[in-house]
């Protein structure tokens, strides 16, 4: 009997030397590590509790212009969105930063047929602007992913991790994109404080207005368009406005041979 | 070993400090680009890539034709080429560390650069091509230093040399293609997207790369008196001569593709380029010279008599190198842009920022190039003695 | 048995090593603004009870809170955080300039002190600069 007791305190007597030891053990390594490590710190950042995470391809933005509503030299859509948008005039060709601009016909459609056409469409002005493609090659060819596909169908910039290498310029078949070859910030004669600027160094395009669509607002070029040329709306949705007028018109997108889907519209 | 590249003659000094002036000049033009960004530079938001990119591009094709050499002396045991391998080899370290010097010029934010590594994009081919390089540089460098080290040690290389010079022969292949699918998947710039793109790449490059090896050596006859023979400078003049055909050939298929189809996307790149458009030629004479000057020198290349004396393949071997250099570079990278997506014709001029910037790197690379071949040389001449 | 002692003391000052050298490291380093405070311009009444953290946590971690806030927001779509009181914020540098709007030198106060230089405000507008 007092054999197996015995051996139960020896039993004992181990556990507690080994659990010392390891207390000691880890007490050291802790000790060592906060000591020797300074950056390594205990206190972790909190994650949110609960995610809000938007449901990737449920919504897909996408945008119908209605040039025949355009009046000739009117320019409010672009001067609303440069402005809004701190967009930068460095009054020169070479290092011009547009996000939204006029063209004419045969520029804005070079792959649809030049004969023939009327006068009036010849004429006619046409808005240049990201088609915020389904399928965008510039997109997959950025090597941080700083332009990348979001949730809603919006192709956006990071430029927090843009490294400006123009890869995605020479990518995009529409010419949509602008590179900040100079500082920007010498050349904002307007600006507002509701949006930040870019820097030297990084590529910028057209947002969809993503910061005003999360106030719930229409994009910039839409509201101040005095002809509501503009009609921006979720493609996804079949009782859209955007949608009910691709239903009832005859529409056309920019080069869409190259099958990069695009999700801007055009009436001609 | 490296101290054999400090111990030299007056005429070695003079060119060290020569190029070490020239990257000195390269580092002040690059800081006033640092400074007021690329605005510098004669690019635009139409032409959004320019001079560096046409250097990175064509100094890629240089790196990878050093295969042209090590595939004949390490997997067909061809002996002629046992001094002129490490040159080659040497050449494409060099070539490959201006390459990616350009590319850092080029960035707007190089100080972003690790972006490449810390967010993998295995979609991009900038990726790949980083990835690509870098391996390919270590590899050339190492691999060649450590034979280099054995044979003045008059031991066999170690095990892991051959193997690592064995993988160096695809890699090579796959450097100029990953370059190639830069420009070949990218659907709207027409004189890029076309599948012979890659294989008119290899060619040029080995034409280019060839003769540029050819032209080092007879630089390395003259200067040190270390020759790599006579049957090496022979063989890889008939190499340069019928990749330089190969290379012809592609662009002749790529004027018929775009010509006889009469598609405009296809035609207005070569046609603004070789005939202008729209009444803008600015590089028809220079696409022209680069034409004629190319032909002309494979021809010299391929006669027997003319190529066996040295002035004439001097001549050649330059006319070539220029040839594909304007090709690779002002004809390919420029006239991708051109016509705009919007059809716009825009001139491109590089500034003298931009000229000094790419000088200095390239001082850079022939810095680099002339101090391994001076341990080169110096081993070499030593184990001949 | 013997060597069981042995290696107990031996545990013993790898120990006692340990946390002296902790205790050392940390007292005299200078790297928090625990230990020496930055200058706070007086006339500013912030009440961090509204703060998403409280001040030492944001002190010194806020730029892990902005990065996570950054890359949630740009590239997530996931706008909203909840704090440890169960409050909602939208992750928005916004958030921290709406409530420290009083002070011009929010920012720039302890990071000049601490010689610390953020990129933020080549994009960013700062207090400095808004109305």
């Amino acid at each position: 009997m007092s054999s197996v007791a015995d051996g139960n305190t020896m039993m004992n007597e181990q556990r507690r030397e080994f659990i010392k030891k390891t207390a000691l053990g880890v007490l050291v390594g802790l000790g060592a590590a906060s000591g020797l490590v300074p950056a390594f710190s205990l206190e972790k950042t909190v994650l949110p509790v609960w995610d809000e995470k938007p449901v990737p391809g449920k919504i897909r933005w996408g945008m119908l212009i209605d040039t025949r509503k355009c009046k000739e030299g009117c320019q409010q859509c672009a001067a609303a969105c440069h402005h809004a948008h701190n967009v930068p005039d460095f009054r020169n060709k070479k290092d011009e930063i547009k996000w939204l601009w006029q063209n004419p016909y045969q520029k804005v459609f070079p792959t649809a047929s030049q004969q023939f056409v009327s006068k009036e469409i010849q004429d006619r002005s046409c808005l240049a602007l990201c088609n915020h493609c389904a399928e965008s090659p510039c997109t997959k060819a950025c090597p941080t992913e700083a332009t990348f596909k979001r949730w809603d169908g919006i192709v956006a910039m990071d430029y927090h991790r843009c490294i400006g290498c123009r890869f995605c310029m020479a990518a995009c078949p529409y010419g949509s994109r602008s590179f900040n070859w100079q500082d920007p910030r010498t050349a904002i004669h307007d600006p507002v404080t509701t949006y930040p600027t870019r820097e030297q160094g990084v590529v910028e395009k057209c947002n969809f207005c993503s910061d005003r669509l999360v106030k719930g607002q229409q994009p910039a070029c839409t509201e101040a368009c005095p002809e509501q040329a503009l009609t921006f709306g979720d493609l996804n949705d079949p009782r859209s406005d955007i949608r009910q007028l691709l239903e009832a018109n005859e529409t056309t997108q920019r080069k869409p041979e190259l099958g990069t889907k695009p999700s801007v519209f055009y009436i001609i | 070993m490296i101290e054999k590249a400090l111990k030299g003659n007056r005429s070695y000094w003079i060119w060290i400090a020569f190029l070490v002036s020239v990257i000195g000049v390269g580092l002040s033009a690059y800081d006033q680009q640092r400074w007021f960004g690329l605005t510098v530079t004669g690019m635009g938001r139409d032409i959004s890539w320019g001079l560096y990119i046409a250097q990175f591009t064509f100094l890629v094709g240089v790196a990878a034709s050093a295969v042209m050499v090590v595939l004949p002396y390490y997997l067909h045991h061809q002996k002629e080429f046992a001094k002129t391998v490490i040159i080659g080899e040497f050449m494409a370290v060099s070539a490959t560390l201006m390459s990616m010097l350009f590319i850092l010029a080029d960035m707007g934010r190089p100080d972003r650069l690790l972006n490449i590594m810390l967010y993998p994009s295995p979609h991009s081919m900038v990726f790949w091509d980083l990835l690509v390089l870098s391996g390919y540089l270590l590899m050339n460098l190492v691999s060649s230093w450590a034979m280099l080290g054995a044979e003045r040690k008059g031991v066999p290389p170690k095990a892991w040399v051959k193997p690592l010079i064995y993988l160096s022969i695809p890699w090579a292949f796959s450097v100029h293609t990953v370059t190639a699918f830069l420009y070949a998947g990218m659907p709207g710039r027409h004189l890029w997207l076309t599948a012979v793109l890659a294989p008119r790449f290899l060619a040029s490059a080995f034409a280019a790369g060839t003769a540029l090896l050819i032209l080092v050596s007879l630089i390395l006859k003259r200067t040190t008196g270390f020759d790599t023979g006579k049957e090496a400078r022979a063989k890889l003049t008939v190499l340069a001569a019928y990749a330089g055909v190969a290379n012809i050939f592609f662009l002749g298929t790529e004027f018929f593709t775009a010509f006889y189809s009469n598609v405009p996307a296809h035609k207005e790149s070569l046609q603004y380029l070789f005939f202008g458009l729209d009444g803008n030629c600015q590089f028809v004479p220079l696409m022209w010279y680069s034409l004629i000057s190319g032909v002309a020198s494979i021809i010299v290349l391929l006669v027997p008599a003319l190529r066996k004396s040295t002035p004439w393949l001097v001549g050649a071997c330059s006319a070539l190198v220029l040839s594909i250099w304007i090709d690779k570079g002002v004809g390919l990278i420029l006239g991708g842009f051109v016509p705009s997506p919007l059809q716009d014709i825009v001139q491109y001029t590089p500034t003298a920022t931009e000229i000094f910037v790419t000088l200095g790197i390239w001082g850079i690379g022939i810095l680099l190039l002339t101090l391994l071949l001076k341990v080169v040389v110096a081993v070499k001449m030593e184990n001949e003695e | 048995m013997e060597v069981m002692m042995m290696s107990r003391k031996l545990l013993w000052i790898v120990a006692v090593t340990a946390i002296v050298l902790f205790a050392v490291l940390n007292v005299f380093r200078k790297g928090e603004a625990e230990t020496s405070q930055p200058p706070v311009h007086k006339s500013v009444a912030v009440d961090s009870t509204k703060c998403i953290a409280p001040a030492s946590f944001m002190r010194a971690n806020h730029m892990q809170v902005l990065y996570e806030w950054r890359n949630s927001s740009v590239r997530t779509g996931n706008r909203v955080y909840i704090a440890h009181n169960g409050s909602k914020f939208e992750k928005s540098l916004n958030t921290c300039l709406g409530c420290h709007s009083n002070n011009r030198m929010f920012c720039f106060n302890c990071h000049s002190y601490a010689n610390v230089k953020p990129k933020c405000w080549n994009c960013h507008l700062s207090p400095m600069e808004t109305p």
